[in-house]
């Protein structure tokens, strides 16, 4: 630790953005007003996402990590993010890997255990002591951290976003936004050419994840039109694909961890070295047996070339999705470190025919981007006036009759979105009703991603059909969704935030938080004073905004309600009274609801000012959408 | 049902200038986007998110030509019903498309005809709704006009879908 800090005790909070990556994470934050990456003692940006763990407990993270994989195997948790929010036993999990798993608990959820020294750790762990080493090298160079933008592929269900939040707030950190790493990608190159206007495709070919976007940039904002790609196909996929083949040439089983911990190694290292060399040299030991041998780069791409492949499909969607050609993209933005791979770009070039656009490193390019929007959502004067608009990526459902799955929320829906629809019972005296939801594109419930069951209970018997069952899907700017289901005779109302199915309960988290040694030693009570006293500062910083800019939207009586009800929360704060802060809180909430309000009507007219009805009519007279619909119309009308 | 032309302030019209309401819909974003009150209250960062999605809602029903054409009919109090069916001769010829639509899967080039032709209807009914729609009195004929033609895009649009899945 640091003997001696020195930082101005009146800075701000300092927002950061963070890339929690499959093959290697990232922390930056704006300097200046550009993005900078923190750098370690060698220099790096990149913090390997590899954790091991000690058999007298604690854990090692990073390049020192990875350095041990070689030798524990079983007990260096390397790629965790192709685990995070999956099922103990999706295919996923059983792929070619050196792990030991836990058997699932009765009850517990369906959640990978990885089995570490006999302890059981699951994703989110693993991830959020990947978070804590950042969240460490971010606070040794700040003065305090002020929450963080993280990033997720954008083609995440629902289930794995939300471990990656449970993995934040087990890290300690305040997650300002859940944000997709092409369109912070696309951000970081929006912000920093000052392009205003265009259309862009970003390919993001990570560790793990493949991510394909195509988004519009307009005056400052951020569309995103379309997005797919694969949460399973990444360089890992192409270091497996020469690590099978080496082992085969060893005639080596595939079985054996150190065997293909070591083949995976070296076709990494191998891979690395064929991004500038027309060859590389393979010289290991594999299960007692010497390999040594020289992989050409024709070799390697007929290798890899089925996983660059698989790329394929999903581009071509995502360009109909957003009823774009490629030829009208103005640029293809290369995300990720397997990008740098030759054949990749080849491939690329080819499938869309348009400029790449590499001049920002694809490895740091994405925790540029979450460092920028961090700065947007919590700075006090933003560097930019940026706006994103970004999508789910795959459709958001329920199971109905005869298992077919219907879509509530498409594909490519804006968020953040809400949409109800109404069903009703098919038998009589039905009392209850059991929603299945489900995420993915397919016509039959059982094909797609099952994300959370539950059951609508306490309705009064009525004949079939009698019921009016309105069920609310709701998904937030995170891309997180709420469901909401009502009885609309009886008012029966039941929510759910939707977890389960894979994840972890809000319990489990709550208790792993409990369990975590950083929590063990500091008052509990002492840790919620800590966090209210935070959130009340900030409500009262919010007000005082809100009361600067339009206060005059409040007459004396209502003005005079908030001046008490903010006087009453800083007395609060002073006697250091926990419980009085939370209540004060809320009143201050009640308070400031009709000045939040007419503060949002003032925006939107602020918004639509000089746009009025009238300018539309003009324009649809002079400039119809259609001009046969106008010349047929004016026919129909006479 | 939540008036979504009201929602974007734009005219209660079918044929409408699309660039223009997409801009619209930028602006309210830019007004409304929870990252534009993350610093907010609570009740400011509540409302916001609130009327975000009802401008996204909105703005997915009007921008789609036929659930604006649905949304319009419903504002009018004649909203499409589940038994509503188009004519028997239309039937037929959806059938007939969608059998020689079976016969191409998977051949981009046999499919853009199929493609060209049901274009064609769909911008007659449109041409429908338009000029049913789009006037300072709605009449009841129109309305009957305009449900009709609903109904006919309705087939349109499915078969502009299962063509999409056909010609990966």
């Amino acid at each position: 630790m640091a003997l001696l800090q020195i930082f101005d005790p009146k800075a701000r909070p300092t927002p950061v953005g963070i890339d929690l990556g499959t093959t290697n994470s990232l922390v930056a934050w704006l300097v200046d007003g550009e993005p900078m990456c923190v750098r370690d003692c060698d220099d790096s940006p990149l913090l390997p996402s590899v954790v091991h763990y000690l058999a007298a407990g604690g854990v090692v993270v990073g390049a020192e990590a990875r350095a041990k994989a070689a030798r524990a195997p079983r007990e260096t948790i390397a790629s965790v993010k192709r685990f995070m929010g999956r099922g103990a036993d999706d295919a996923e999990t059983l792929r070619l890997g050196t792990y030991e798993f836990a058997p699932a608990v009765e009850g517990e959820g369906n959640v990978v255990r990885f089995k570490v020294h006999g302890r059981v750790v699951t994703p989110v762990e693993v991830s959020a002591e990947i978070l804590r080493v950042l969240r460490e090298r971010a606070e040794e160079k700040l003065a305090t951290l002020g929450g963080a933008v993280i990033t997720v592929p954008a083609y995440f269900d629902d289930a794995q976003r939300q471990a990656t939040k449970d993995a934040a707030r087990l890290a300690g950190i305040e997650v300002l936004r859940l944000l997709n790493e092409p369109t912070a990608a696309a951000l970081a190159y929006g912000l920093d050419k000052g392009r205003t206007r265009g259309t862009f495709a970003v390919y993001d070919l990570g560790g793990g994840t493949f991510d394909v976007t195509v988004l519009e940039l307009d005056d400052g904002v951020f569309q995103v039109r379309s997005t797919g790609g694969d949460a399973q196909l990444g360089g890992d996929d192409m270091d497996r694909a020469v690590a099978t083949w080496l082992l085969r040439r060893a005639e080596v089983s595939d079985a054996d961890p150190t065997a293909v911990r070591a083949a995976l190694d070296a076709a990494r290292a191998a891979k690395h070295t064929l991004t500038d060399a027309e060859t590389a040299d393979v010289s290991i030991t594999l299960g007692g047996k010497d390999l040594r041998l020289t992989l050409t780069r024709a070799e390697f791409d007929a290798l890899v070339l089925p996983v660059v492949e698989r790329t394929r499909p999903a581009c071509r969607r995502a360009l109909k999705d957003a009823g774009v050609r490629a030829e009208d993209l103005d640029g293809v933005i290369l995300v990720g470190g397997s990008t740098r791979v030759p054949l990749v770009r080849t491939f690329v070039r080819e499938l869309f025919g348009a400029e790449l656009l590499t001049d920002l490193d694809p490895e740091q390019v994405v925790a540029f981007g979450a460092a920028l929007q961090a700065d947007l959502l919590a700075a006090e004067s933003p560097e930019h006036d940026a706006l994103i608009l970004d999508v789910i990526p795959l459709s958001l459902g329920l199971e109905t009759m005869g298992g077919v799955a219907e879509k509530i929320l498409a594909r490519n829906t804006t968020i953040p979105a809400a949409r109800a629809q109404n069903f009703t019972t098919y038998a009589d005296n039905q009392t209850g009703f059991e929603l299945h939801v489900v995420q993915g594109e397919r016509e039959l419930a059982a094909d797609n991603r099952s994300l959370a069951r539950f059951t609508l209970r306490g309705i009064p018997p009525m004949p079939a059909g009698a019921a009016r069952l309105e069920v609310t899907f709701r998904v937030d700017a995170d891309g997180l969704l709420t469901v909401t289901a009502r009885e609309e005779n009886t008012g029966v109302t039941q929510e759910v935030s939707v977890t389960p199915s894979f994840g972890l309960s809000s319990d489990d988290v709550e208790r792993m938080l409990l369990d975590s040694y950083e929590f063990a030693e500091e008052d509990l009570l002492a840790r919620q004073l800590k966090e209210r006293t935070v959130d009340a500062e900030r409500v009262l910083a919010a007000t005082r905004v809100a009361l600067d800019r339009d206060g005059d939207l409040l007459d004396e009586d209502e003005r005079a309600e908030v001046d008490g009800a903010v006087a009453m929360l800083q007395k609060a704060l002073q006697d250091k009274d926990s419980r009085a802060i939370h209540l004060r809180v809320e009143g201050l909430d009640r308070a400031t609801q009709p000045l939040a309000e007419r503060r949002m009507n003032r925006a939107v007219a602020q918004a639509m000012a000089g746009h009025d009805l009238g300018e539309f009519e003009a324009l649809v007279k002079d400039r119809p959408e259609h001009p046969h619909l106008a010349a047929l119309a004016a026919e129909e009308v006479r | 049902m939540r008036d979504p032309f009201a929602e974007l302030g734009v005219p209660r019209r079918f044929a409408l200038p699309m660039k223009e309401v997409a801009q619209r819909h930028r602006d309210l974003s830019r007004a409304l986007h929870p990252d534009r009150h993350a610093a907010g209250s609570a009740a400011e960062r509540r409302i916001s998110i609130e009327r975000a999605m009802a401008v996204n809602e909105a703005w997915r029903v009007v921008r789609e030509p036929l659930s604006r054409a649905l949304a319009l009919l419903e504002l009018h109090g004649a909203p499409l019903r589940d038994g509503d069916r188009a004519p028997p001769a239309v039937l037929m010829d959806v059938m007939e498309l969608r059998e020689s639509l079976e016969s191409a899967r998977g051949d981009s080039a046999a499919i853009a005809p199929l493609r060209a032709r049901v274009a064609e209807r769909i911008a007659q009914e449109e041409a429908v709704l338009a000029a049913a729609l789009d006037l300072d009195e709605v009449t009841p004929e129109g309305l009957a006009a305009a449900r009709a033609a609903a109904v006919k895009l309705k087939y349109y649009r499915r078969f502009e879908e299962e063509a999409d899945a056909m010609d990966d």
